[in-house]
């Protein structure tokens, strides 16, 4: 490793680094990041995993200075909090399924288009992030209500004979969610897939390969890191939803982020709301290495994905 | 039957024309190549017999089929490509096998024919490799085995060497030559590499500027270039402009630049007073010390009166090129170059008087506007 010459300073404050040797070297170096995590997310999760084994108080949130695994068994034998658990991953698959296919061709028309069209396709992407979550989630409801756009433009032309329920309903939830990660997604895909060389296609292309085949045979094995990317931010979100269940779901749209703020703000029972939390952290981290593992098989050096 | 038949075709993108109305045949079993500076149209052309590009008007004919609006895939051509274009996330193994099961060949059938032709390529033992492993030599047979094992009509070469070094870019010509004798198949081949398309090929297209200039065998281009690019792509030359003062039966009579008054041939083709450039190639010219004469008429002095065949000057430069010797001699102000064999031994050193002459007949001739006069 070598630093520009010339610039005295970098020069210097490189120097005591220069001595160690190379693992300490990178522990050096990456000592700030690791004071920022071990401040901002490990001691407030530790603080979170000792309320969730604390006993639950009728006046106070929860007692200090106990110990139980009350909550835990509480929320692993509550059929009420199963429900929830189950249909945060329900809505996490299906999510992330519909948003890393569109995600997908989305970022390959983008990666074939040149020009004009090709800014048009990228700034449509970027555009949503710049306006707040909220909004852009609640824009749906005049889009998808009942009197709404959608059904309106489908019942005059004849499409549609009775308005159909999307908002609230868990239709809405998902057509909301999938919205809220496709940016991600197509943006994490789409980061690799330009870097793919288009000669390999044609190459495909020549030695007898249609459109689909030269697209699962060359590209997709190429795009994998990028697709695991995608499907771990969505999947990571969407099991995690709290605007788009809450803003476009019906009563029964449930999911663990709106339960943990009702056991927290309304029912003050903090054990129950962390034991929650943990349970579905401890779910999520397995999911995740699952689905590294899975999609690491097809092609694709998982590791090569930033 | 894989001859090629291009009627007419041309290429543009937007305002840019890439291959302007070029015909050409392409015979069965031979091996062309195109040649040209880079952009001049020849890989676009390539690109529009694979199928990988449609041309913008004309037709192109693979064993006398109209294949004109037929997609890559379903046309009997294969490519190899000047950076490979090998899978990187398949083996070599199965790299090979790539065109034999989108065939639909079986997992052995397309396995044994992948090994047998990676052994050809002498690339055998390395059908488990990853394609990123490899030197670029190897990745080369790699992609000519691939290209080579669904047994396509027409092979067709993009640069394929040109990301080569040089002693491996020579073995691998040779190679590619005994593959196509053994093959049997057309094969075209696109390089900007003049000695590359000698080497190799049956015959050569020179294109320049999207238009196909002149086809020909090697010694018919490189002997009897249709026009000025030609002369001048096909090797380092001395171009010398002049007016004509005079013209007999036989010879033009040349004033030129450097002063001197050379004769030049195709008396009947060029009239006096008109302008013209003459090429003089550097292995056609002979370098002798001068004894002494300084003066640059008294070479060119004829008892015909139609001006000389030689003409004096000091060297300038002598630059070792390994198996010859360049002279840069400067005949008053112009410079010219000569090439003489190592083995020729004139031990002439630079600052010494020389006189350079040739054979008239071995001159060329060209217009101002680049085409070229013959001597009919």
């Amino acid at each position: 490793m070598s630093v520009e010459t010339g610039s005295s300073t970098l020069d210097r404050l490189w120097a005591p680094f220069e001595a160690q040797s190379g693992s300490r070297r990178s522990l050096l170096l990456m000592s700030p990041l690791i004071l920022f995590e071990l401040l901002i997310f490990v001691v407030p999760f530790a603080m979170l995993v000792r309320i969730s084994v604390s006993e639950q108080s009728q006046s106070l949130p929860y007692a200090e200075g106990t110990f139980t695994i009350a909550s835990y068994l509480e929320v692993l034998q509550s059929g009420l909090l199963q429900g929830i658990i189950v249909y945060s991953f329900r809505l996490g698959i299906i999510a992330t399924a519909v948003a890393v296919v569109l995600a997908t061709f989305y970022a390959y028309a983008t990666w074939r288009a040149d020009g004009l069209l090709k800014s048009a396709l990228l700034f449509s992407v970027v555009l949503p992030l710049l306006t707040t979550l909220v909004i852009k989630t609640y824009a749906w409801v005049p889009l998808l209500a009942p009197n709404g756009t959608a059904n309106n433009l489908l019942l005059a032309i004849g499409l549609l004979s009775a308005p159909v329920q999307v908002v609230p309903n868990t239709l809405g939830v998902v057509v909301g969610q999938v919205y809220i990660v496709f940016p991600y997604a197509m943006l994490a895909i789409y980061s690799v897939l330009s870097t793919v060389e288009w000669e390999l296609v044609e190459a495909a292309r020549d030695l007898g390969a249609g459109r689909a085949r030269s697209f699962f045979e060359v590209v997709l094995p190429e795009i994998m890191p990028g697709i695991t990317v995608a499907t771990i931010i969505s999947f990571a979100w969407s099991v995690g939803a709290y605007s788009a269940p809450a803003l476009l779901g019906a009563g029964s749209d449930r999911p663990f982020a709106l339960e943990v703020q009702e056991q927290m703000l309304l029912n003050f029972n903090w054990p129950v709301a962390t034991a929650l939390s943990t349970i579905m952290l401890v779910l999520m981290f397995v999911s995740i290495v699952v689905i590294y593992a899975v999609l690491g098989r097809f092609g694709g050096d998982v590791s090569d994905a930033a | 039957m894989s001859n090629i038949t291009l009627e007419g075709i041309s290429k543009s993108y937007g305002d840019l024309q890439a291959v302007d109305d070029v015909d050409l045949s392409i015979r069965d079993g031979e091996l062309l190549c195109l040649l040209g500076p880079s952009g001049c149209g020849k890989s676009t052309t390539m690109r529009m017999i694979s199928g990988l590009e449609t041309p913008t008007s004309g037709e192109v004919y693979i064993g006398g089929e109209n294949v004109t609006d037929q997609a890559a895939y379903d046309r009997d051509t294969s490519m190899v490509f000047q950076n490979w274009a090998l899978f990187p996330y398949k083996t070599v193994l199965e790299n090979v096998a790539f065109g034999l099961k989108m065939r639909g060949d079986g997992t052995d059938e397309r396995q044994q024919k992948a090994r047998d032709m990676l052994e050809r390529v002498h690339m055998d033992g390395y059908e488990e490799h990853s394609p990123t492993d490899l030197s670029g030599g190897q990745k080369q047979r790699v992609a000519l085995a691939r290209s080579l094992a669904v047994d396509p009509d027409v092979l067709l070469l993009d640069e394929p060497l040109s990301n080569l070094d040089k002693r491996l870019r020579e073995e691998m010509q040779i190679e590619l030559k005994d593959i196509h004798k053994e093959f049997d198949k057309t094969f075209v081949y696109v390089t900007h590499n003049q000695n590359e398309a000698f080497t190799l090929a049956d015959r050569i297209g020179i294109m320049n500027d999207g238009r196909l200039v002149q086809v020909g065998e090697p010694t018919e281009v490189y002997r009897n270039p249709t026009n000025r690019f030609v002369e001048e792509f096909l090797g380092d030359t001395n171009f010398v402009a002049g007016e004509v003062t005079d013209v007999n039966d036989q010879y033009g009579r040349l004033s030129t630049e450097f002063g001197a008054t050379i004769r030049v041939p195709a008396a009947d083709a060029v009239e006096p007073g008109a302008s013209f450039t003459v090429s003089l190639r550097p292995e056609f010219m002979q370098i002798r010390r001068s004894n002494g004469a300084n003066e640059r008429e008294g070479t060119a002095a004829r008892a015909d009166g139609t001006g000389g065949d030689t003409v004096v000057g000091s060297v300038e430069n002598t630059i070792y090129r390994g198996s010859s010797i360049r002279y840069v001699v400067d005949t008053g102000g112009e410079h010219l170059f000569v090439e003489q064999s190592v083995t020729d031994q004139t031990g002439i050193e630079e600052g010494e008087q020389v006189e350079l002459g040739w054979n008239t007949d071995d001159i060329l001739v060209f217009r101002p506007d680049g085409s070229r006069v013959r001597d009919e």
